[in-house]
């Protein structure tokens, strides 16, 4: 059992990680409505500006991460004022543009990101002049931002703002004819989820200690929300439990030793389509349903 | 319903904890390849080369115990990556690991570092790959020992002076255009200019045209899978008629049955398919008996990677050492010289393997060779 220890350790970490940025896509996109598949980019400017930082000036938590933050709450900024103008599907298209746009330059501005080749050797991550190498600290570390991420959300869901947003997510038009300022709202929404989306980012910068563009691609988005959808939009463990369950998947099923080694790959795909497929004809709310939650602040 | 469920759960888990005890006296290595997502052909195609010769260094009894392959899926993404490496260091426990592209590598670097297991690289040629620390090798020629091998052979035996390098904007474009830089004026050779191509590109007319107005005597082309035979292919329909020359990438069916690349020259690591030394021969009749097809470079490499682990632990077992990555990288450093597919290879300090390259020309056959340099 010790064995098991380290590899049990890793996967928890990375999980508390992509927990992280399953509850940030949650925010905007079970609360707000805003359906984004650009999430892996700010995920991705989180961790090279931590890298970035922490290789030229510190590897200090408290300044690395506040600087990453605000690093993808100032782009996500830029980006959603103009994206945000438009709603729905068309908002989709938009993110993907910026998903495109996003691993473009990952892959091409090679003086911060190192193009394709990545950034190696990113410092440990420094609190308080102490170096986290040690897996536990790291994984207390990440699951204390877990938790703070979840205070944070969860508090804003519960004032006036989260109101707000439910309100956009269910008729944009009719909180506009209240009178409430849809584009700011939205525009918000946008920037303190990419900057929550930021600490992970930096996390898993300093956890891996290379990072490159392979990290950041679509294919993270898309991940990002079957973890949302699987485990339920609008809810507050649904990103939880969806995290868990698609990292934990891949795990169990090379651990299934009389499935052939070489064509579990192929074996987990199938599992995933039929398992997305079934969640959708018997539970299309996802594996934590909201509808009972609804009413609540 | 409940009492059901418990039963089948605990049921399946004892049935895993069997499972596992059953393998425990195998002497296991790891391979972290892809094998889903996009790139899943590739762990396909190095899984034959592994599971070889596995089957081969069982069948003569090289070892005490039976030598197994533990696969995880990389998905060729550093995350999944660095789960698989982790499994396979932490709850496996192998002393050696396959790895597999640049981005799976690099992350898992160190951990191999950290944990001393050995990963070995037989897929990528990316020059940078040689610096990842003693417990990384590389059992393929890196990059820039293809630019070396060839260029003396492109001035002196075809007087070839004036080149224009075609490069794909990425860690490998650039080790090549670092590498012909240096190389070039050294042999008597110009490199007159440099052009690079976005790695998702597939239109090169423009790049044509300026290839064209720098009249080179060769053209070098330093990219990879379906935009290189697009960069030949456009090329000779722009009405470029010079030489043509790249490196192992080359290699593939879908170049070698283009029309437009007939006679393009490259290099790839010294290996003659018909070659009578014992194990290369054993290696490509089995090979072609098992999946009626010659093998390729990546075959061999993954091939080689495992009969090199074979040799290794067999020394170790001789002298009564563990086979841990500590001794194993120690043997290595000790024996120097192994008997592998393609012949006898060296490792340079860094762990790159050193062997003779050999320049082929496309012929329409799966090309011939028209030169072999010794390193």
């Amino acid at each position: 059992m010790e064995k098991m220890l380290a590899y049990i350790l890793n996967l928890a970490t990375l999980m508390c990680i992509n927990a992280v940025l399953a509850i940030t896509l949650n925010f905007i996109m079970g609360y707000a409505g805003i359906f984004s598949i650009a999430h892996a980019i700010f995920f991705g400017v989180g961790a090279y500006t931590a890298a970035y930082f922490a290789l030229h000036a510190s590897a200090s938590l408290f300044l690395a991460i506040p600087v990453s933050m605000v690093a993808a709450g100032l782009l996500s900024l830029i980006l959603a004022l103009p994206a945000l103008r438009v709603r729905g599907e068309y908002f989709v298209a938009a993110s993907l543009g910026l998903q495109v746009l996003g691993v473009t330059i990952f892959s091409e501005w090679k003086s911060f990101t190192g193009g394709l080749g990545g950034v190696i050797g990113i410092p440990p991550a420094d609190l308080f002049g102490h170096a986290i190498t040690d897996p536990v600290q790291f994984l207390l570390l990440a699951a204390g931002c877990l938790v703070l991420v979840i205070l944070v959300t969860n508090t804003l869901l519960r004032s006036s703002f989260g109101r707000n947003l439910k309100a956009i997510r269910d008729s944009e038009s009719a909180a506009h004819a209240f009178g409430k300022n849809v584009a700011v709202i939205k525009t918000l929404s946008v920037m303190i989820s990419s900057a929550l989306a930021a600490i992970a980012g930096a996390l898993y910068a300093f956890y891996l200690g290379f990072i490159n563009v392979e990290s950041f691609t679509l294919d993270t988005s898309v991940l990002l929300m079957a973890m949302v959808i699987i485990g339920g939009t609008g809810t507050l463990l649904g990103p939880i439990v969806g995290t868990v369950l698609l990292m934990l998947l891949p795990s169990l099923f090379s651990y299934m030793w009389f499935l052939p080694q070489t064509e579990i790959g192929a074996i987990q795909q199938i599992a995933y389509g039929a398992a997305m497929v079934l969640l959708m004809i018997f539970r299309p709310g996802g594996l934590v349903s909201a509808r009972k939650n609804q009413g609540e602040p | 319903m409940i009492f059901a469920k418990k039963t089948l759960s605990i049921s399946l888990l004892a049935f895993a904890a069997w499972g596992a005890c059953a393998q425990a006296a195998d002497l296991k290595i790891g391979a972290l390849f892809p094998m889903s997502g996009p790139n899943a052909t590739y762990g396909d195609i190095f899984g034959t080369g592994a599971n070889l010769a596995a089957e081969h260094i069982n069948a003569d009894k090289i070892l005490k115990e039976k030598l197994t392959i533990q696969y995880e899926d990389s998905q060729a993404l550093p995350q999944q990556g660095v789960i698989g490496m982790n499994k396979l260091v932490n709850v496996t426990k192998v002393p050696y690991v396959l790895s597999a592209f640049t981005g799976v590598s690099k992350a898992i670097s160190t951990t191999a570092a950290r944990t001393k297991t050995v990963a070995i690289n037989g897929g990528g040629v990316g020059p940078d790959l040689a610096d990842l620390g003693p417990y990384f090798w590389n059992i393929i020629p890196l990059a820039n020992f293809e630019v070396k091998a060839i260029i003396p052979y492109l001035i002196k035996e075809r007087k070839l002076k004036r080149f224009v390098l075609v490069y794909v904007d990425d860690p490998l474009g650039a080790s090549i255009r670092k590498e012909m830089t240096d190389t070039l004026p050294k042999a008597g050779g110009e490199l007159v200019e440099a052009l690079s191509v976005p790695a998702s590109s597939q239109q090169f007319s423009g790049i044509a045209a300026r290839v064209r107005a720098a009249k080179p005597d060769a053209i070098y082309i330093a990219s990879y899978g379906s935009q290189e035979a697009q960069i030949v292919k456009q090329f000779r329909d722009n009405g470029l008629k010079q030489q043509l020359v790249s490196y192992s990438a080359f290699s593939i069916p879908e170049i070698n049955k283009l029309p437009e690349a007939a006679g393009a020259l490259y290099t790839t690591q010294n290996v003659d398919w018909n070659s009578t030394d014992p194990v290369t021969k054993r290696f490509v009749d089995d090979y072609k008996k098992k999946y009626n097809k010659m093998p390729t470079a990546y075959v061999a490499n993954y091939y080689n990677a495992v009969r090199l682990f074979g040799l290794l632990a067999q020394q170790l077992e001789k002298q009564g050492k563990p086979v841990t990555g500590e001794n194993l990288l120690a043997q290595r450093i000790e024996t120097k010289t192994f008997d592998l597919v393609g012949g006898k290879a060296t490792f340079a300090s860094n762990g790159t393997v050193i062997s003779a390259m050999q320049v082929n020309e496309v012929d329409g056959k799966g090309g011939k060779v028209v030169s072999v340099v010794s390193q």
